[in-house]
């Protein structure tokens, strides 16, 4: 082993660790927002382990994208919805506790055996690229040229969809509405909601 | 220069030209609603309709294209795919007729529905040619948000935000396991992404009977599933059917689930070959649950979107009884019953919404002695109802026909007696509605069918919901009768189809190969 396989096998071990202990900070923390910043961590750990694959590209971008926007987008709806709301513990919590971390123990186990049983399809040692962007620009415009321009169709739609969701609405003009039909201001389905049952009943008289 | 004169030749960019006109399309009305303003509302459906329309021609222009493959083997434009194109561009044709009034009545505004519609059908349409695993995801997330996007869109109604809610988190988790899966085929492969690569890949090296591919068909079936909401994976179908806006059901009920079978036969007979009796097994399992759950708990809904709800789960599990046959008749039966269903629910579906237009509710019981009313949609519901149900003259008969006898041929002699017995059941609880509204006496009428006001067809809007009525009315009476068109139609498209014809012919011997060492344990 020679110098640059153990400084390799080093920084792997300590992004790993990082990794794990971030991770499992954003899941236990009770407070939400440690979890947003642990989650930072997160990310910016799997940028490292990228960098560690030759991936310098897509580190950046893991760190500009996930911590830079993503995070941070987290971060805001934390704050501007920062309410303390007590929340009544319910009985018996342990048992779905118990249930969750269960299934999440038998699915680690399955899959960390699926990962050693399988003869993986190694094919010879890579030699790193020159530069990753390159190659991924070729790539893109070559044989993932579709999923590259479709995902413009995409994003443009999630912009879309985004607006709608959050604009203010408009109400609708009175002569629009005046000619024949009659003045429509719900904007609800057409459809009456069903007579509630007991449960959600006693909910929304709680509002 | 040299890199990107070669690429041009290799890329067979018209092989697109119908999502082409549908990106198009989508500008357009984008374009005209931002500069014409809310008075656009009047003519972008039509321009919607025209550019699907002008799409499906070209699909019908491309049929038996001699080159399928396109963008460097990423995209296939072969036969099959062009059936299932043009089902999810039809269906989105028919919603849009069936959204405008229903749209301007929620108050929200219709470019933005149609234009997030025609993305979601863009997704949809893509998701039934791709050819590479990226394409896969990337068109399948297409898909999957603008049906997001369109659940919630009648956003200041909570129903409509629950189910939205409910469909993007569960949504985003099947999506995130299908990736799983999907990344797991690709590190089997040794790293390709294109399906046939990955087949040949499987089948060369010793990763063919692996745990890991088992794992990975687990995920990717997981992922299918949710789309086409075969049963463990259904949990989401009646909540979200609920609550979204009623022509988005429709979609969802016909162009997602279409798209979402083009993509099983084209992800699991290409790349999953190896392992086609487990995922048989597994698609046999899930066929059994949908055909049973579906058909009975339809039985105990009052609301008619519920019920339609569950019987489109029970519709799935018919559906794929053609996909386990895995014969030629099985996949053209599949293509058969699907471009019959979206007729039959499509029109069902319109006069729903036509009836909570009038009358501003769902419920079954509600629809007593409408017949006194309404003729015209007493006999559409009825006739839709019933040829769902199976009832002989109308096309869902023929269908189910069909896809029954393809199953019977290819030994699946229990699966297709569950599928006659849950379509027995199926026929209870559409005849149930029929009944209510036409054998009823007048005194016996509801009270909402009493306030009936007389359906105004010069309204804004409800020219092209009469259309739609009276075309599913139409289609589903005579694509009975006059079916032979398209069973020719469905068959050409499986039998000119490269991707299902080489998979017949390896099946045999992959089969031999698992008998010979079927007493190898899997895990190795």
């Amino acid at each position: 082993m020679n110098l640059a396989e153990g400084v390799q096998i080093v920084s792997f071990g300590i992004l790993a660790a990082l990794m794990i202990a971030a991770a499992l900070g954003v899941v236990l923390f009770e407070k939400i927002v440690y979890s947003a910043f642990l989650l930072g961590g997160v990310f910016i750990s799997i940028s490292g382990l990228y960098i560690l694959l030759n991936a310098d590209f897509v580190a950046a971008a893991q760190i500009l994208i996930y911590v830079g926007a993503v995070n941070v987008l987290i971060l805001f709806a934390i704050m501007l919805v920062n309410k303390e709301e007590v929340f009544k513990p319910i009985s018996g919590r342990w048992i779905r506790k118990a249930a969750t971390a269960l299934v999440c123990v038998g699915l680690f186990a399955l899959l960390s055996t699926m990962v050693l049983a399988t003869p993986w399809n190694l094919a010879a040692p890579i030699t790193a690229p020159e530069s990753t962007l390159i190659l991924i620009g070729k790539h893109f415009f070559s044989d993932y040229l579709l999923p590259f321009e479709l995902a413009s169709v995409l994003l443009l739609m999630a912009m879309i969809g985004a607006i709608i969701i959050a604009r203010r609405d408009f109400i609708p003009d009175i002569e629009a509405a005046s000619s024949d039909q009659p003045l429509q201001t719900v904007w609800r389905l057409p459809e009456r909601p069903r007579e509630l049952t007991p449960t959600q009943g006693s909910s929304n008289q709680r509002k | 220069m040299d890199f990107s004169s070669n690429i041009a030749t290799q890329l067979n960019a018209g092989a697109i030209l119908p999502e082409g006109i549908v990106v198009v399309t989508i500008l357009l009305v984008l374009i005209c609603d931002l500069i014409v303003g809310k008075s656009s509302a009047r003519w972008l459906p039509y321009v919607a309709i025209a550019g699907l329309l002008a799409s499906v021609a070209a699909l019908w222009l491309k049929w038996d294209a001699t080159e399928s493959l396109a963008f460097l083997q990423g995209f296939n434009g072969d036969d099959l795919s062009i059936a299932f194109r043009g089902i999810v561009a039809l269906s989105a044709t028919v919603t849009i007729l069936m959204s405008v009034r229903y749209v301007e009545q929620s108050g929200t505004s219709l470019a933005e529905f149609i234009a997030i519609l025609l993305a979601a059908t863009l997704g949809g349409m893509f998701l039934s040619g791709a050819n590479d695993l990226v394409m896969i995801f990337v068109a399948l997330e297409t898909l999957s948000i603008s049906s997001y996007l369109l659940t919630g869109y009648t956003k200041r109604d909570p129903r409509s935000n629950e189910a939205a809610l409910k469909y993007l988190l569960i949504g985003a988790a099947s999506s995130a396991i299908f990736l799983y899966g999907v990344s797991l085929l690709y590190g089997l492969s040794g790293g390709q992404t294109n399906l046939d690569a990955i087949a040949t890949a499987l089948a060369n090296g010793d990763g063919g009977e692996s745990l890991g591919l088992a794992i990975a068909l687990v995920f990717a079936i997981a992922g299918i599933s949710f789309k086409i909401s075969a049963v463990p994976f259904h949990q989401w179908t009646p909540d979200v059917y609920e609550g979204s806006p009623t022509p988005v059901v429709a979609f969802l009920s016909v162009g997602s689930k279409a798209a979402g079978f083009a993509l099983a036969i084209r992800l699991l007979v290409t790349a999953f070959g190896a392992v086609s009796e487990e995922w048989h097994f597994i698609f046999t399992a899930l066929a059994i649950l949908s055909m049973i759950l579906g058909n009975v708990v339809a039985l105990a809904q009052t609301s008619m979107k519920r019920m339609l709800a569950y019987s489109s789960i029970g519709q799935a599990g018919f559906v794929m009884i053609g996909f386990i046959a895995g014969t030629d008749a099985g996949y053209s039966s599949m293509i058969f019953y699907l471009l019959i269903y979206l007729f039959m629910n499509l029109g069902a579906f319109t006069c729903v919404i036509l009836f909570s237009l009038q009358t501003g509710t769902d419920q079954i019981s509600d629809y007593s002695g409408l017949y006194q009313k309404d003729p015209l949609l007493t006999l559409a519901l009825s006739i839709c109802l019933l040829s769902l149900g199976g009832i002989p003259p109308f096309a869902g008969f023929f269908g189910k026909i069909y896809l029954f006898w393809s199953g019977w041929q290819a030994g699946l002699y229990g699966l297709v007696l569950l599928g006659l017995v849950t379509s027995v059941v199926s026929i209870y609880y559409y005849i149930r509605v029929v009944k209510m509204m036409v054998v009823k006496e007048p005194q016996e009428m509801s009270e909402t069918v009493e306030n009936y006001p007389e359906v105004r067809w010069s309204l804004p809007g409800m020219r092209p919901l009469q259309v739609g009525i009276v075309v599913s009315l139409v289609a589903t009476t005579l694509a009975g009768i006059l079916s032979n068109p398209l069973f020719t139609f469905a068959n050409n498209s499986v039998i000119n189809s490269p991707v299902l014809q080489s998979a017949k012919l390896t099946q045999p011997i992959a089969k031999a190969g698992i008998s010979e060492t079927s007493d190898r344990p899997i895990v190795q």
